[in-house]
């Protein structure tokens, strides 16, 4: 008979020590992650508390790296639906867990995401896709897009409405 | 399309706030998707006030041992309570982990297939009447700590666990087909826990096996405190 608090133990691949190593090794990755499927700091600060504290405390264990990410990955795939399902009540992106290595590879420049949103602007008319880089790439407020463009900020909104319409159009016909 | 909504989406992410909430129809999600994209390109990385921020908040969280565990759940797919779904993904491959209330010594490794997990701080718990499994049957149980399927073939009992062996999603009983499914990546084991197919790319590991009796006229498996 075991007495005292429940010990939790794993034998073989790497494991991590204690959860605050669990943390300080994944949270960079599960934040870049997060942005990535929302677009936005605060929800993505939103949605990494709320995968660590979902997390973390059924993880006190020593549970192998592997383990410990594709258990993260779970939990943020399963954060992720929920916050669509509140925010916008449709599953807008999602979150692949059969990609662990990918996901959890050292970080590095979003590479995948900028191919592919070069591939979509790509596509377009100049017109969208200038005000599109401007506005989504080169963070150019509506004042300055309107300067570089040489129209008036109405026009750059609707001009930035009809161009992202249009990528809309081409992402759904690039996605497999 | 409700242009209104839609810019005023946007124009919150472009100027780094949090989004607002509206019910969105198929082609405002591909817009609202597509401007994520676009958004998002670039990366980012979190900032070192939040990392601390959250780290200190985690340690208070951990600290707080009246804390009910969180339970996850959605729409489409149906998780395990998210101590049993560690417990499933480190016995799934063949690492030897366990959920709370439940350990296990490194001589009870699961390294062979059909080994049998053993809580060696657990008590025997009735999952059925023996009335209710006749020869051939097959009764899903969930105790709380563990779930599982109980089944009788040839007047033998056996129970294994009902958490898939990949990422810890529960299983689903089909019984015409005596089998085991999981609904987030289609693979499917026997009601014996045997892996029947997967499409992963990995070798999927079978269902660990959990101790089970029949006393009194109760079917009982041996499971973690609840």
């Amino acid at each position: 008979m075991v007495t005292g608090p429940p010990r939790l133990r794993v034998v073989g691949d790497d494991v991590y020590p204690d959860w605050e190593t669990i943390y300080r090794e994944n949270v960079d990755r599960v934040y870049r992650l997060m942005f990535a499927k929302v677009g936005n700091r605060p929800d993505a600060e939103d949605l990494t508390e709320e995968v660590f504290l979902a997390a973390l405390r059924p993880l006190r264990m020593s549970a192998s790296v592997g383990e410990v990410r594709a258990y993260l990955l779970t939990v943020a795939r399963t954060v992720l639906a929920g916050y669509w399902r509140r925010t916008l009540g449709r599953p807008v992106t999602t979150l692949d867990t059969e990609q662990i290595e990918d996901v959890f590879e050292p970080a590095r420049p979003n590479g995948v995401a900028s191919a592919r949103a070069e591939m979509i602007l790509a596509a377009l008319p100049p017109r969208y896709r200038q005000v599109l880089e401007l506005r989504f790439l080169r963070a150019y407020t509506l004042k300055e897009a309107a300067a570089e463009l040489g129209v008036t900020v109405g026009n750059v909104k609707v001009l930035q409405h009809r161009a992202l319409r249009q990528a809309a159009v081409v992402a759904e016909g690039m996605r497999p | 399309m409700r242009t209104r909504q839609l810019r005023r989406f946007v124009a919150d992410l472009l100027r780094g706030r949090r989004t607002r909430r509206f019910a969105a129809d198929a082609d405002e999600e591909a817009y609202v998707r597509t401007a994520i994209e676009l958004r998002s390109a670039a990366g980012d990385r979190p900032s070192e006030e939040f990392v601390d921020a959250l780290r200190k908040r985690l340690s208070a969280a951990m600290e707080d041992e009246s804390a009910e565990p969180v339970r996850l759940t959605t729409g489409r797919r149906r998780f395990v309570q998210a101590a049993g779904m560690v417990a499933g993904v480190a016995a799934g491959s063949a690492a030897v982990g366990a959920a709370a209330g439940f350990t296990l010594g490194q001589q009870e490794t699961l390294a062979d297939q059909g080994d049998t997990l053993q809580p060696n701080d657990g008590q025997w718990r009735t999952v059925a009447a023996s009335a209710e499994l006749p020869d051939g049957g097959v009764k899903p149980f969930d105790l709380g700590t563990v779930l599982g399927f109980v089944q009788r073939t040839d007047g033998k009992l056996r129970a294994v666990s009902g958490v898939c062996t990949h990422l810890g999603c529960r299983l689903v009983l089909d019984l015409p087909h005596r089998q085991l499914n999981c609904p987030c990546h289609r693979a499917a084991f026997s009601v014996g826990g045997q892996v029947l197919r997967h499409q992963l790319p990995t070798q999927l590991p079978p269902l660990p096996r959990l101790a089970v009796r029949e006393i009194d006229g109760a079917i009982q498996v041996f499971a973690p405190h609840a």
